[in-house]
């Protein structure tokens, strides 16, 4: 475990000191510590910290989306007015761990850690969010659903660092759910589910979903909103997507759930999340 | 790995120390500071039991390396009050909200937190608050009537005195 451990002033810095490879990059800590010391992971050479970097900090309205720091602790971005007008990322930033826990952990490091139960995920993915990239060949920006690739694996390449998260504000009437569920209190999903939509007159518009922890990534369940688009809101629309929702995912069995029952709850969160459209209960 | 120089302040005290990159905060704060209020429950994140202040946040110290804290300000339960019982010490003492202990310094650090944020929390926002922190002894009953006792002191005392009576 004897690594080293640095703290670059700034971007330029760090993408400097990555690029030389041997190191792993430490935002919160909060997955990459608990790695280390349960020994999942090897020491690498040295970590490099990239939590006070000031171009990781801060969160910007840019009119039409929300620019998120990489390096902003979850607890600010959930104390910051902007999560008011987006429901279904704060319900989800609001259990990932403890109070404690939000204070450090950062949404750039739960993107990179790429689990595919990561709870901001499926919010995300459902608002259409992009990630902005940074590394020796210059900047890029990825849709969130380009981004994922694998368990713990993920687009960036070698000594690039993620610099921001970029949220589209929802359009007016767009309505979004989370769903979510686990053994207990401070544990990994079993399942999660966001949905983005708007309903008028019955009719579903704009529907984007994305489920948690029921695939090898977060993903979106793109032919169930297909389906959805343009349909009016009906329990025989509901039966069916949920139908459609549980052949769009991938889920294994291990100790928080079986695979029959991940698929099952996809398809009743479906129906949840678009019934609370209408006012029912999600 | 070669150790590097840490400063910071802990307990109003300031530290110049050298520590290896991969020594986390708490083993500092026990170890080499003889600070062993601070406990080590899980070492993993999900216990609360090393809960304590940096820049005035609640963070587990289990999961934050030493030499993140260059500069901080970190207070834990040995420096919450150092002349006299803390009003969350007391109340957690008068309402067994303290039983084998072991919990103990990081629920009162937790809640000192909670109350700095939000002085007059509902029994549910202090459950809720506490929800990073476990304890296998009291139920939690206790301490919940605790640190709503400790929050009525310290609005109490924070209060303005009241006007003397006019006869
Ligand atoms: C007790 C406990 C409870 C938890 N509960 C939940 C929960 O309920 N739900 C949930 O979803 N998660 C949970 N987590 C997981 C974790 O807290 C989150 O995933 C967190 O947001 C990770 O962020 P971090 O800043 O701590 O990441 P770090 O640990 O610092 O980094 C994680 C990984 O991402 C890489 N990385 C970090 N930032 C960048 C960047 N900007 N660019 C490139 N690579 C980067 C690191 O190199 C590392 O590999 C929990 C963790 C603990 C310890």
């Amino acid at each position: 475990m004897g690594y080293d451990y640095i703290r670059p002033a700034s971007l330029e810095q760090a993408l400097s000191l990555a690029a030389q490879g041997e190191s792993a990059l430490i935002a919160g800590g909060t997955d990459l510590l608990v790695a280390l010391h349960k020994k999942k992971r090897p020491a690498p050479g040295r970590l490099i910290s990239i939590r006070s970097l000031p171009e990781l900090a801060g969160i910007r309205d840019e009119g039409a989306r929300l620019r998120i720091g990489a390096a902003v602790p979850l607890a600010d971005l959930l104390a910051h007015p902007a999560q008011a007008r987006l429901p279904a990322l704060a319900k989800a930033l609001g259990v990932m761990g403890s109070r404690q826990i939000r204070n450090v952990a950062t949404l750039g490091g739960t993107l990179c850690n790429a689990s595919p139960g990561a709870d901001a995920a499926p919010p995300l993915l459902a608002l259409g969010a992009g990630v902005e990239l940074a590394g020796p060949a210059g900047r890029r920006t990825l849709d969130l659903a380009e981004f994922f690739r694998g368990p713990g694996r993920t687009a960036l390449q070698p000594g690039e660092i993620m610099t921001a998260v970029l949220v589209p504000w929802p359009g007016a009437g767009t309505q979004s759910h989370f769903l979510r569920r686990s053994r207990v209190a401070m544990d990994i999903a079993t399942v999660s589910l966001a949905a983005c939509f708007g309903l008028t007159n019955n009719r579903l518009s704009g529907v984007r979903l994305a489920a948690g922890a029921v695939a090898p990534v977060p993903l979106r369940l793109r032919a169930t909103e297909t389906f959805l688009e343009g349909k009016a809101l009906t329990d025989e629309t509901l039966a069916e997507a949920a139908k459609l929702a549980r052949a769009d995912v991938a889920p294994i069995s291990d100790l928080r759930g079986t695979a029959w029952y991940r698929r099952e709850l996809v398809g009743v969160f479906l129906a949840r999340a678009l019934r609370a459209g209408n006012g029912g209960k999600p | 790995m070669a150790k590097k120089i840490l400063r910071c302040t802990v307990n109003g005290r300031q530290i110049e120390l050298a520590v290896a990159p991969n020594q986390t905060l708490v083993q500092v704060l026990r170890d080499e500071l003889n600070l062993t209020g601070t406990k080590v429950g899980c070492d993993m994140g999900t216990c609360g039991c090393c809960t304590v202040h940096i820049n005035g946040k609640a963070k587990l110290s289990c999961l934050t390396l030493a030499l993140e804290c260059q500069g901080a300000q970190i207070t834990t339960i040995e420096g919450l009050n150092q002349y006299e019982l803390h009003p969350l010490q007391k109340a957690f003492a008068e309402k067994g909200g303290s039983q084998c202990g072991f919990c103990t310094p990081g629920f009162i650090m937790k809640s000192a937190a909670l109350l700095a944020e939000n002085p007059a929390p509902s029994r549910e926002e202090i459950a809720a608050g506490l929800s990073g922190n476990l304890c296998r002894c009291t139920g939690y009953v206790k301490i919940y009537d605790a640190v709503e006792q400790a929050a009525q002191e310290m609005q109490r005392a924070e209060a303005p005195a009241p006007a003397p009576a006019r006869t």
